[in-house]
């Protein structure tokens, strides 16, 4: 990929120099190139399980796509039918119900190992040079996730699905200048009716399937700077190594049916943890339901949005606890990757968890009271961890290491 | 990245002393794997098969009294366009005559397009009323029906727009036309002279419309 | 973008202060949960029992019915609850609906079919609420499943009414006390009698009886296919299972190797 193929032709032929396989590699060398990246590819032979995420995240994404599109044919975008036809697709199409279950317990999976992909990156490190591209490309897949999520939760068109676009366009109409024309074209009105659900069911199918094409540059860029590992050091030969197949192959499938087992007991037994029961009635723009909140995987956003006393500076809030991702391979300059060798920052780490989920308690609970107060405390440490902590540590630990060898820093491999 | 040796075969100790035990064990997981994701298409299959409505069974009741000799009417049945035609005895003449029976492909109804009952020289229950689904056997366009000019010895037809295909007043294909076969009457009883139910057998008659040649 | 990002952190700093105010009070007590129940459905591999469906049923159709709908349930689906195909054919054409406009462009009424859904008795919502004090009858496709406690609270519902009101009760005409509704106060009389309907196996038609069956047959309306997808759990659950030592011992046999081709340890 990244160098001249000619030395792979000729160093490579004995699996592909005869009939068709022959034929295809002397024009379009997809098969070569399949064994490199996905065969012989060279993996660190010391990652652990949280390392599996990347597969199971590829594999829901693809069912993802496979009921969504089997979903859409049998729905209809429009404020009449919207709710009484996911009902339909639910009850009378034969096998519905269970596409739309995978559905919703994927939407809701994927999130879920998202964040853990994200943690894991956060932990090990994965975020610094030279993966700095990698990073980002997450963040976006991160953001362009949660905006399928939301629109694809307004479809079914119930209580839950009005309300939460009801507050989500009007928290668009508070950004300052551009806001109500924004606010404007996203309703395509001056109610939520037909014109906005079509437009949410468009974005819903489109940002899908650009999701599938970002995720391409994402992998990408591992296949390019390679996966990092536990330890934060790059493998310094093939003694560190281990080819793709079988190994990894083989524990990614063990991952991947653990993960399809809790995918199955949410689905087949526990339906209810996921779902909003309030969404089972029909949008009512006369009634607004008693406990309004967004799904679990936007608690700590929502928790930080409600703990700022004003209009758009909780959506600030909210946005800048993502955009400051953005700049996490800039804030921290430690050359040490790995949280591992890094006891300041496995303190913060988990300090940070810790109030994330917290913020999805104030989320839940609604920043009153106590609420209010841990909603700010936490979503204090959220920021003072990435914009003070970790930029302080991240120098001390530099002018320790320099310290200890000043003539080569060892964490760059 | 560029050692082109394959690493699973250098110690090559394993292998040798354990000969085709990984290999096995990786293709029944491999073929268990893989029995499992065909399964998971069941529910998408299932899905697409088409639902049976039971509205599209219901019978149609037509009332026919409002039409006119020689006039046409189409009504809808099971989503589908039926032409009714009452034919003037002029037009009835014309149906049984020989030489004009020479240029239809299949002018003795031996193709199953309609129920026995309707497998006669008129094609219907009874002479006067022709009852023919509207959908040319060619491509499925729907037939326009030509009303006879004034001139002499001249007749209605049926012409489909898509590719010029014809047929007489007794949905019978011409020769030299795509259309391989008539057009399929539907099944239907006249309870009354002047109406027609369609989508029911007269009594005693176990028609399926599905088993048709072609629609 | 760094820059940016302190401006909420700041907003927080400075609101702090402003949390020591007192913390509203508590929104209103929570509403105590009705006594549970033991049903068959319950838990992650419960199953409907068939014949409280059936029972159910008649409950739902001889007195739900005559004023509430179930708009999204279709005769059809009543093959869930173990109805033949005559039987739910037979039950919908005995129901007038709505049929297309005769030759005159007149409304027309025609028998039900199997596809048609069981409607509300009313022509619309506002005619339902004028008819009915002010306050359409829900819908029961769901009702089940909107209310917390769904079958646990139907059926303290169903049988929580007070005929007359205990003493100190607020009465307000065209209204019923239930100890179950919102301010005890609801608009539907009491709807269950003793022996109000004759069940067709020969149970005693009770308050209690009725209302079991008849809060398992909405527990099955919000959620007919629960039997099926419990049963398809334990199979794919079996299959992953297999599949998982199969799996295990696939990865051992691997990495096996793996750790004899180098001494240098797998940090794993």
């Amino acid at each position: 990929m990244k160098h001249p193929e000619t030395q792979d032709h000729t160093s490579a032929p004995a699996a592909f120099s005869g009939g068709f396989a022959g034929w295809m590699e002397q024009r379009l060398p997809i098969f070569s190139a399949f064994r490199k990246e996905y065969v012989d590819f060279p993996m660190p032979r010391n990652l652990n399980w949280l390392w599996n995420f990347g597969a199971i995240l590829v594999v829901v994404l693809l069912l993802m796509l496979a009921t969504g599109t089997f979903l859409a044919m049998n729905y209809t975008p429009t404020s009449a039918e919207a709710f009484f036809s996911t009902e339909a697709i639910d009850r009378q199409l034969s096998g519905g119900w269970l596409l739309r279950g995978m559905h919703v317990t994927g939407a809701s999976l994927f999130l879920a190992a998202l964040y853990i992909h994200l943690f894991r990156g956060l932990y090990y490190g994965s975020y610094k040079a030279p993966r700095e591209l990698l990073w980002l490309s997450g963040l976006v897949l991160l953001v362009m996730v949660m905006g399928t999520a939301f629109a694809g939760y307004v479809l079914p068109w119930g209580q839950m699905s009005y309300w939460g676009a009801d507050v989500m366009t009007k928290a668009v109409g508070a950004i300052p200048v551009v806001g109500s024309a924004l606010e404007h074209v996203l309703t395509g009105g001056d109610h939520l009716g037909d014109v906005f659900l079509h437009r949410v069911f468009v974005l819903h199918f489109i940002m899908a399937f650009l999701v599938v094409g970002v995720v391409g540059l994402h992998v990408a860029c591992v296949h390019i700077t390679k996966s990092g590992n536990p330890l934060g050091r790059e493998p310094k030969g093939p003694q560190d190594t281990l080819p793709f197949h079988p190994y990894y192959t083989s524990k990614d499938l063990i991952g991947l049916i653990v993960f399809a087992m809790v995918f199955s007991a949410l689905l087949f037994f526990w339906p209810g943890l996921l779902t909003e029961p309030a969404n089972y009635a029909p949008a009512d723009p006369l009634h607004t339901p008693a406990d309004i909140e967004p799904e679990w995987y936007f608690l700590p956003f929502y928790g930080l949005l409600q703990s700022v006393p004003s209009k758009f500076g909780g959506l600030l809030a909210a946005a800048s606890a993502i955009l400051v991702l953005f700049a996490l391979p800039w804030l921290d300059q430690s050359p040490v990757r790995s949280a591992r060798f890094r006891p300041a920052c496995r303190l913060g780490l988990a300090g940070l968890v810790m109030a994330f989920i917290l913020l999805a308690a104030v989320g839940k609970h609604h920043a009153t009271g106590e609420w209010m107060l841990i909603g700010r405390l936490a979503g204090l440490y959220y920021f003072g961890f990435f914009l003070v902590l970790l930029p302080l540590v991240s120098r001390r630990e530099k002018a320790q290491l320099q310290a200890a060898s000043p003539t080569t820093s060892e964490g760059d491999a | 990245m560029t050692h082109p040796t394959d690493p699973t075969t250098a110690p090559g100790q394993d292998e040798s002393t354990v000969p085709g035990r990984r290999d096995f064990l990786g293709m029944v997981t491999t073929a268990g794997t893989v029995t499992g994701l065909a399964a998971c298409a069941i529910p998408f299959v299932e899905s697409l098969k088409p639902q049976d409505s039971a509205a599209a069974h219901q019978p149609v009741e037509v009332d026919l009294s409002k039409l006119a000799p020689g006039q046409q009417m189409t009504t809808v049945w099971q989503g589908k366009p039926v032409f009714i035609l009452r034919r003037t005895p002029e037009e009835l003449a014309r149906l049984q005559n020989a030489a004009l029976n020479e240029t239809l492909r299949d002018a003795q109804s031996e193709a199953l397009q309609q129920p026995p009952y309707a497998r006669n020289w008129h094609r219907s229950v009874v002479p006067e009323y022709g009852v023919y689904v509207g959908i040319c056997t060619h491509l499925g366009c729907v037939p326009a029906y030509m009303p006879p000019t004034p001139a002499p010895d001249q007749t209605g037809f049926y012409a489909c727009p898509c590719h010029g295909s014809h047929f007489d007043l007794a949905g019978r294909v011409l020769k030299g036309a795509p259309a391989p076969y008539n057009l399929p009457v539907p099944p239907y009883v006249m309870p009354t002279p002047t109406t027609l139910r369609l989508g029911e057998n007269p009594k005693g008659e176990t028609f399926d419309f599905s088993t048709i040649e072609q629609i | 973008m760094v820059r940016l990002s302190f401006t909420p952190a700041l907003a927080l700093l400075l609101s702090l202060p402003l949390t020591v105010r007192a913390a509203p009070p508590a929104t209103e007590p929570e509403k105590a949960a009705p006594p549970h129940q033991t049903w068959s459905f319950d838990g992650p591999l419960g199953q409907f029992d068939q014949k409280s469906l059936q029972r159910g049923f008649t409950v739902y159709s001889q007195v739900c019915s005559a004023c509430h709908g179930m708009r999204s349930v279709t005769y059809n689906d009543l093959s869930g609850i173990g109805l033949s195909r005559q039987a739910l054919t037979d039950l919908a054409h005995a129901k007038q609906v709505p049929g297309p406009p005769d030759s005159m462009g007149q409304p027309t009424m025609r028998p039900g079919l199997p596809d048609d859904h069981l409607r509300s008795p009313f022509p619309n919502e506002a005619a339902a609420a004028a008819m009915m004090g002010g306050v359409a009858p829900p819908d029961q496709s769901r009702l089940a499943a909107i209310h917390p406690h769904g079958a646990d609270w139907l059926y303290a519902f169903l049988t929580g009414y007070h005929m007359p009101p205990p003493p100190g009760a607020p009465v307000v005409p065209g209204k019923f006390y239930n100890d179950w509704a919102d301010g005890h106060l609801v608009g539907m009389p009491p709807p269950l009698m003793n022996g109000a309907v004759q069940f067709a196996d020969g149970t005693p038609a009770t308050v209690a009886q009725q209302a079991r069956d008849v809060t398992t047959f909405l527990v099955w309306a919000s959620d007919p296919h629960r039997t099926t997808r419990h049963r398809v759990g334990l199979y794919v659950f079996a299959y992953l299972s297999g599949l998982l030592v199969l799996a295990i011992a696939w990865k051992r046999k691997i990495w096996n190797r793996a750790k004899t081709r180098t001494t240098q340890d797998a940090d794993d």
